[in-house]
């Protein structure tokens, strides 16, 4: 069933999409670049608005209207540029070689058939010749999840919880063995130990199969558990991108330390986490030129009201801010700010 | 099932208590309409030289219950003829149970009501699908513009024009009645092409009235459906379009069996302009027929008959709807 047992590597390159407004067309995503080495799992997190699920639906070609992409491309390996396919071509690499859990996941289903019509349904759109064995595969992922596989399938949307929803929702995004699997915010519903076990299960599958992942969050304590990489979006931009470890622990960009400094459970005590100043941007008031963040920026500077500062490498990171040199002495870029 | 059956029972009991009200409603109307239609009867009877007793079985036959006693005796005395189907008799056909009438009158009535809202639900539906997914397309439009034009059109504008039309300016076909005498009735190929060729007409007009409602119905219910979510998730999930037709049709259609129930209603309250105009012997020209002769057992009977129509479909399409919908089905919330 496997097309290629290898891992997919994705590379994103200066993809600007914009959605038609009253204000004319704004870009939610302004030049993005971000590459998903093979066989990693990454994390895309940054505050509601920023563009990560419209990161996300480009990596199927799915922007939806009033959306729609004007510049860049998205390379996947063992499929070309996505962003190119349509029709037949397209549809068929959705589902089946980009497993994909959408963010509303517990709506995601038909109310009108069962789970197991549904997955069939799936099997039979992708030509998949042994359906059995398609809906043992079902049964094991579900029971995997903690979930009764065989009752789920026999069941309607309407009589299973929000957060077993979920659970179907990336059981049909990893049944059909695709290599790049996308799950924008696949654990709101459950709580804390669900959402933990999930998480666990999304990890050991994506080792299992050698599979390149992508995961959207909220959440900087999910994203610090299961990923080897976090990617930092902040106003249609990844401001910040590197290995898991260095992020968290040594984060670059102001707006990744204020993230961070955000959160008690990382920053150790509560009393010390402190909310960032002021809101993110809209697509309407995203400043024109300049650096998109600079008005919430403690280390902001007079280039930043005119330049947008482009992502350069800093050690094995990529970070996209005029006050962090591409040496990685963080000591001095403190200095010279002050 | 067992909500299936409960909620049958539901209707069976609402249903009960609506055609319970109409009779009501109309022995109320008979008994104390100005000149009592009854009293006028029995007197009537009376003057022409009947017994006393007599006139009273004779009035008594002819409107189902009698006119002495109290009030209340008369309304059992009713009631208790429609449990056994005795509709009295017909004041402006003598001798002729009103039963009989409406039974010979339902069958042009119900047969081309249901076929004409059966092929305008089908072509409505089918075109507002078409209408909602090609929003922006000038046949979509198109098919939008028309829906919206012949939704207002009242019902019997439209007969008057469909008349027009095909028995005027281009006469092809038959321009009332229910078939032509000439032909022996029965199941021979010249009765039975006349009988169609007068049906024709009539169905063309109940499927023109209501397709333009289906159509504005249909197509909005495909926008909001196509709006779920689970639309986009099949989609991302690169299910087949026949596949994702189907999702998109039986979620939009569902609401659509609610409307469908209380049209056939309307329909056959309509029936009386349609039948009108193409003197069509059903219900709702017996029913103008009746009020021109102010025969009060016969519209009793076609209030009531029309009244029971009414129920059935409401029944009918809820049980359709518990078919499609689990979330109906199982009893579960939605
Ligand atoms: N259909 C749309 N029409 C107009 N603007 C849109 C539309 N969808 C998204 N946007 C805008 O694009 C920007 C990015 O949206 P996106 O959904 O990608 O954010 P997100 O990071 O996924 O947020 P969340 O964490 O809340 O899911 C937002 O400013 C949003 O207002
Ligand atoms: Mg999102």
């Amino acid at each position: 069933m496997t097309e290629s047992s290898s891992a997919p590597g994705v590379r994103v390159r200066d993809l600007t999409v914009v959605y038609k407004t009253p204000a004319g067309e704004l870009p939610a995503l302004a030049g993005v670049s971000l590459t998903l080495a093979p066989g990693t799992i990454t994390g895309l997190v940054g505050e509601s608005g920023s563009g990560k699920s419209t990161l996300a639906f480009s990596l199927l070609n799915a922007v939806q209207p009033p959306g729609r992409r004007s510049a860049g491309s998205v390379e996947i390996d063992g499929i070309g540029d996505v962003s190119q396919l349509a029709g037949d071509d397209l549809r068929r690499v959705r589902g089946r070689q980009v497993g994909y859990v959408f963010q509303a996941a517990q709506n995601s289903l038909n109310p009108l058939k069962t789970i197991g019509k549904q997955l069939l349904d799936l099997g039979r759109s992708h030509e998949v010749a042994d359906l059995p064995a398609l809906v043992r595969d079902a049964r094991a992922l579900l029971g995997r999840m903690g979930l009764d596989g065989g009752r789920v399938l026999d069941s309607y949307q309407h009589e299973l919880s929000g957060g077993m929803r979920q659970r179907v929702g990336i059981m049909l995004a990893l049944v059909l063995n695709a290599h790049l699997v996308v799950l924008d915010e696949p654990t709101t519903a459950l709580d804390m130990i669900t959402q933990a076990t999930i998480l666990r299960i999304v990890q050991e599958v994506h080792r299992e199969r050698g599979l390149t992942t992508l995961i959207v969050t909220h959440d900087m304590g999910v994203a610090a558990e299961v990923t080897d990489s976090i990617a930092v979006m902040y106003g249609g931009r990844v401001v910040e991108h590197g290995p898991t470890t260095a992020v968290l622990g040594s984060p670059r960009h102001p707006y990744t330390q204020g993230l961070i400094r955000a959160i008690p459970r990382l920053s150790g005590d509560i009393a010390e986490a402190r909310a960032l100043p002021g809101r993110p941007p809209t697509l309407g008031t995203m400043p024109a030129q300049g650096c998109v963040f600079r008005e919430r920026c403690p280390e902001r500077r007079e280039i930043c009201d005119s330049v947008d500062p482009a992502p350069v490498a800093v050690g094995d990171r990529r970070v996209a801010c005029h006050a962090v040199e591409p040496a990685p002495a963080s000591a001095r870029v403190r200095k010279e700010c002050a | 099932m067992k909500t299936v059956v409960r909620r049958l029972a539901g209707h069976l009991a609402r249903g009960a208590a609506m055609i319970w009200v109409v009779t009501t409603i109309s022995f109320v109307i008979i008994r104390t309409i100005p000149g009592d239609p009854v009293r006028a009867q029995y007197e009537k009877l009376i003057e022409q030289g009947m017994a006393p007793d007599q006139a009273e079985r004779a009035t008594a036959a002819l409107y189902g219950f009698l006119p002495k006693g109290s009030l209340w005796d008369q309304y059992v005395g009713y009631l208790n003829g429609l449990i056994h189907l005795d509709l009295g008799q017909s004041l402006s056909t003598p001798g002729t149970p009103v039963a009989t009438l409406i039974g010979s009158a339902a069958k042009w009535t119900i047969l081309p009501v249901l076929g004409g809202t059966l092929l305008s639900f089908l072509l409505g539906v089918t075109l507002g699908v078409y209408a909602a997914i090609k929003r922006s397309g000038r046949l979509g439009d198109a098919l939008a513009i028309s829906g919206s034009l012949l939704h207002g059109v009242p019902q019997y504008v439209i007969g008057l024009l469909v008349m027009a039309v095909f028995t005027t300016l281009w006469p092809i076909l038959p321009a009332g009645g229910p078939v032509d005498i000439m032909y022996d009735p029965g199941f021979n190929a010249p009765y039975i092409v006349s009988l169609v060729e007068h049906a024709t007409l009539p169905v063309l007009t109940y499927a023109l009235a209501g397709y333009g409602g289906w159509i504005l119905a249909m197509k909005s219910s495909v926008a909001t459906v196509l709006g779920d979510d689970f639309i986009l998730a099949a989609e991302l999930r690169g299910l087949r379009r026949g596949i994702l037709f189907r999702y998109l049709a039986r979620n939009a259609i569902l609401p659509l069996f609610t409307i469908l129930a209380l049209s056939l209603g309307m329909l056959f309250g309509g029936a009386i302009f349609i039948e009108t105009i193409f003197n069509y012997p059903g219900l709702g020209l017996l029913l103008v027929n009746s009020i021109g002769a102010r025969d009060y057992a016969l519209m009793g009977g076609t209030f009531l008959v029309i009244t029971v129509a009414v129920v059935v479909a409401n029944i009918a399409a809820d049980l359709l709807y518990a078919v499609i919908d689990p979330r109906v089905r199982t009893g579960g919330a939605a």
